[in-house]
C-alpha cells in the first residue's frame, strides 16, 4: 500500500508541470545569433529574469515583443534580464522577425528547435512568460500576450524582486 | 492493492491518450500557416462573395444593410 501511494507521489511528480514557487527548469539552449554558442540557465543566477517561450507564427508573441524591447531598456541586464527562447521550426522565421523588432539585439534570444522547455513547462498556450527570482524559483506564469497593462504589474514585481 | 494499481494505470493511461489527441499549442505553426486559414487569400474570398452575390441576387445576404438588388 506504502509502495503504491510513493509511486503516485513519485509519478505525479515526475510528470507535474513547474509552478510558482517550483524550481524553474534547468536548460541549455543555443544562443538564437549563434548557434556554436550555448547558454546554460546557470548563468542567470543572481538575476530576476523573464523567461518567454515564442514563435514568430504566433501573433501574441508579435504583439508583446516591442513591449518587451521597451521593458529591457529600463534595466540593466545584471539586474533583470528577458530571455527569449524561440520554438520556430525554422530559426530563420524568428531571426527575421526580431530583426525588425529589436534591431539593437537588447534582448537575450535563445533557440530551442527541440521545443524542450514548453514541453517541459507544459506550456498551456503561446506566448508563455516565467518570472524567475534570483534563486531560480518561479513567481508568476503568464500565458498569453502581456499588454500595457499587464507590463505595468510585471515592472512592480520586478521592482519587488530587485528591492528597489 | 489491485484497485490503486487499476486507478493509477487508468490515470496514467488516460494522460497519454489525451496527448495523442491534442495539438499543444507549441505544435501549432503549421496550422498558424495562411494557408491553412479558411480563406487564404483574403482579396480572392471577397471577390468570390461580391460575385456569388450579384449571381444570386441576394446582397445584403451577408451583412446587415444593402437591399438585395446586386448592384453594389
Amino acid at each position: 500500500m506504502k509502495k503504491s501511494i510513493i509511486l503516485i507521489a513519485l509519478s505525479v511528480a515526475l510528470f507535474g508541470a513547474p509552478r510558482v514557487g517550483d524550481k524553474a527548469v534547468e536548460f541549455t539552449l543555443a544562443s538564437l545569433y549563434n548557434q556554436t554558442h550555448f547558454v546554460k540557465s546557470d548563468s542567470f543566477q543572481g538575476r530576476v529574469i523573464l523567461l518567454n517561450l515564442w514563435a514568430s507564427w504566433c501573433s501574441g508573441c508579435q504583439e508583446e515583443m516591442p513591449l518587451f524591447v521597451k521593458l529591457q531598456k529600463e534595466y540593466p541586464k545584471e539586474k533583470f534580464e528577458i530571455v527569449l527562447s524561440s520554438i520556430d521550426n525554422k530559426i530563420q522565421g524568428a531571426l527575421d522577425f526580431l530583426a525588425e523588432v529589436d534591431k539593437e539585439k537588447s534582448l537575450t534570444s535563445l533557440y530551442d528547435g527541440d521545443k524542450k522547455l514548453p514541453k517541459a513547462y507544459r506550456c498551456p498556450g503561446m506566448p508563455s512568460s516565467f518570472l524567475i527570482d534570483k534563486d531560480g524559483k518561479i513567481v508568476e506564469v503568464y500565458v498569453g500576450s502581456l499588454d500595457e497593462e499587464a507590463m505595468k504589474e510585471l515592472k512592480e514585481k520586478i521592482k519587488a524582486l530587485l528591492g528597489v | 492493492m489491485k484497485t490503486i494499481i487499476i486507478v493509477f494505470l487508468a490515470l496514467y493511461m488516460s494522460g497519454c491518450s489525451q496527448k495523442l489527441v491534442r495539438v499543444m499549442p507549441y505544435e501549432k505553426e503549421y496550422f498558424a500557416q495562411d494557408k491553412m486559414s479558411l480563406s487564404p487569400i483574403p482579396e480572392q474570398s471577397e471577390q468570390e462573395g461580391h460575385v456569388f452575390l450579384i449571381r444570386e441576387a441576394s446582397a445584403g445576404g451577408n451583412s446587415s444593410f444593402q437591399g438585395g438588388c446586386g448592384c453594389r
